[in-house]
């Protein structure tokens, strides 16, 4: 735009354009030095130097150079790291045969989906057996931190993206005080996590006066433990399960209810804007041809906001796996391991124990997750999405 | 959102004949939303509640102090150093929003208006940083702060005021959300500056900024909610309480005083306050902002 206007004025010649260009570029440096000199500092060298870190035998100061030892830590060998991993890869490809088989005509599509089910069945099981390996000869806590994340993700990612919507489309009715409504629910993303942990500390407090366990009274069910309570939801439910399939602690599902609370406001003001982006016109003319308003809701306002429910999960998962204050605020040593997800393991390896090189090595994996989970949700998630 | 346009859905059902059904419906969600609502706002309430209330009282769980006890509050900012921590707290957010405004001005309109070369490798760079965990970078920058990495002016930063304000005197969010903006702006102003005789600095201050203050408004309010609501690198960066913000303090307070809930009730509110204060003031701005940055992501 600007080379075309310059050129556009007459009196200039050739020399004095390209000093004009060195003076737009000089300009344009030193407009982004002070903000680049910060984020290099403190955003993008660290980055590097965590992986630099990682190499060491870390402790407070830094020791021998180790290699790859702190990785194999934590995943025992090599080749069950490339065994999990083709196992996922295998489980990605899977969807994607499974996505292709409906694009294709009648013949074909019985056998790609006979063949991703194959391929998801293949995939499933090596990735079991690569995962249960590094169990056995990698960091337990470590791989245990990550499941209680992934837990923490799928126990409030969809809760806060389904309750964002069902609110949103409340708040888009013709509603007296709806101002009112979406301030309070909009006011738990804007308090401090501190701040708002403290209260919930109360709350879900142990004793059988807190206020969780009169609510639970009420409903006849004896007091419970709350965030102080590592045995699984399940299990306190009378379900005998055991390993993943236990599920989350009450500790952390106590956790998750102080997530949800938080967040949800924030997903409805998100959807709010979404639904305000759909032309009314759209509904009118769904209304001429007879349709409900449930019908409506599924044909006309879920498909169009796809791109709003793609965005809020993609971000609600990245933030649940970055997640810190609002679990480490809320934990207790009572609730042992069973809400510690992998940054709040992270920060402690690095804080409590001192071990730097362990803890840059798992922070640098915990980083590569959610790369992937990024790059495999906006490929499976993606394609899915309506863009009007 | 606005009146003018709202509702498309109930403009749809008014003229449609209004059955039982749509009564019931309306009383439906009424009852939702006020029920939800209850249950959103009663940890304030709590809060409220029981920082009025004496010891003894936080211990029976009543609902509501007898007498309320607004010692609680002097005790609190006096006693239990929560005027300290909240003086810190005021400083470090003013501080951080100063450079923070400074720095995301001048990159955003670089990065919008101004062609130079690698421009968008380095924007490319800037947005990464956005992805990356704080886990990967806390370590790296726990060291540089104790002046290990680099030599820092007064060997180490951890307990002084620069640890809590100079890492985040930029970020690419604010960049990110500036630039598309002043991007916006018509180029026939910046011809008609340019006749004028204006640099692209004084373009910056005397025209671009006068019409970018919704987009200002809400890096400002990002970044103090951000500053304000900051625990996980304060808690590194101060061992002492010279400096510690107020989100250190109550997290300490609770680590180090005991159950003295209604002390801890009172710091919470005061901790709160500012947050409300601004978020009540600039309501429609808050959730403007942040619908705007949700539908561009």
């Amino acid at each position: 735009m600007t080379e075309a206007s310059l050129s556009s004025q007459p009196i200039k010649t050739g020399t004095t354009l390209s000093k004009l260009k060195t003076r737009e570029q000089v300009t344009g440096y030193l407009f982004v030095l002070p903000a680049f000199v910060i984020i290099l500092v403190f955003g993008l060298f660290p980055i590097g130097y965590s992986f630099y870190m990682s190499l060491f035998n870390w402790r407070v100061t830094k020791g021998a150079f180790i290699g790859d030892a702190n990785y194999m830590l934590i995943f025992g060998s090599w080749t069950n790291f490339l065994i999990t991993v083709a196992g996922i890869a295998l489980i990605i490809a899977s969807f994607w045969l499974w996505n292709d088989a409906f694009k294709s005509v009648s013949q074909r599509q019985q056998i790609a989906k006979i063949l991703a089910a194959i391929v998801f069945i293949v995939g499933g099981v090596i990735f079991v057996t690569g995962w249960g390996q590094m169990f056995e000869t990698g960091n337990q806590s470590f791989l245990k931190s990550l499941i209680i994340t992934l837990y923490y993700a799928l126990g409030t990612v969809p809760a806060e993206v389904i309750l964002g919507m069902i609110l949103a489309f409340m708040l888009y009715q013709d509603i007296i005080g709806k101002d009112v409504f979406r301030m309070i629910y909009f006011l738990p993303y804007v308090t401090p996590s501190v701040t708002s942990a403290v209260v919930f500390q109360i709350i879900f407090s142990l004793r059988e006066t807190s206020i969780a366990n009169v609510v639970l009274g009420w409903f006849g069910i004896s007091p419970q433990k709350w965030r102080f309570e590592p045995r699984p939801l399940l299990n306190l439910l009378g379900l005998n399960l055991s390993g993943f399939l236990a599920g989350p602690s009450l500790a952390l599902v106590t956790i998750m209810l102080y997530g949800i609370w938080s967040f949800v406001g924030y997903n409805s003001v998100i959807f709010l804007a979404g639904l305000g982006n759909i032309p009314k016109e759209t509904y009118e003319a769904a209304e001429i041809d007879g349709a409900t308003k449930v019908q409506m809701f599924r044909h006309i306002t879920m498909p169009l906001l796809s791109p709003t429910t793609f965005y809020l999960t993609l971000i609600g998962f990245i933030g649940t796996f970055k997640a810190f204050n609002h679990i480490f605020v809320l934990w207790t040593p009572s609730a042992r391991d069973t809400v510690v997800t992998a940054s709040v393991l992270i920060f402690d390896n690095f804080y409590k124990a001192n071990q730097y090189g362990v803890a840059t090595a798992q922070a640098i994996v915990l980083f590569m997750v959610i790369l992937g989970l990024t790059l495999a949700q906006n490929k499976l998630m993606g394609e899915r999405v309506f863009y009007g | 959102m606005d009146k003018a346009t709202s509702n498309p859905v109930s403009t749809v059902s008014n003229r449609a004949k209004r059955s039982p059904f749509y009564y019931v419906g309306k009383v439906l969600i009424y009852a939702t939303l006020i029920g939800g609502a209850l249950i959103f706002i009663f940890p304030f309430f709590w809060m409220i509640s029981s920082s009025l209330m004496t010891l003894g009282e936080t211990l029976t769980r009543q609902l509501v102090p007898k007498v309320p006890q607004w010692v609680n509050y002097m005790d609190a900012w006096n006693q239990a150093k929560f005027s300290k921590y909240f003086m810190n707290s005021v400083l470090v957010t003013l501080g951080t929003l100063a450079g923070l405004l400074i720095t995301s001005i001048l990159a955003g309109y670089a990065f919008g208006r101004i062609d130079f070369k690698g421009k968008n490798i380095i924007f490319g760079l800037f947005l990464a940083t956005m992805m990356i965990p704080e886990s990967v970078t806390l370590i790296p920058n726990y060291l540089m702060i104790s002046g290990k990495i680099l030599p820092l002016p007064g060997q180490s930063w951890l307990n002084t005021y620069w640890a809590l304000t100079v890492p985040f005197i930029a970020n690419a969010f604010s960049i990110f959300l500036l630039r598309q903006f002043f991007a916006q702006v018509p180029n026939e102003l910046w011809d008609a500056a340019r006749i004028d005789g204006a640099d692209h600095l004084r373009f910056l201050i005397q025209v671009v900024l006068p019409i970018s203050k919704a987009p200002i408004m809400t890096v400002l309010l990002f970044g103090f909610t951000g500053s304000w609501n900051a625990f996980q690198w304060p808690l590194l960066a101060t061992t002492k309480d010279t400096w510690r913000p107020i989100m250190v303090g109550l997290w300490s307070f609770v680590q180090e005083a005991g159950p003295q809930t209604h002390l801890l009730m009172a710091g919470a509110v005061i901790s709160l306050v500012p947050i409300l204060v601004i978020y009540f003031l600039t309501q429609k701005q808050f959730t403007q902002g942040i619908a705007t940055t949700g539908l561009k992501g």
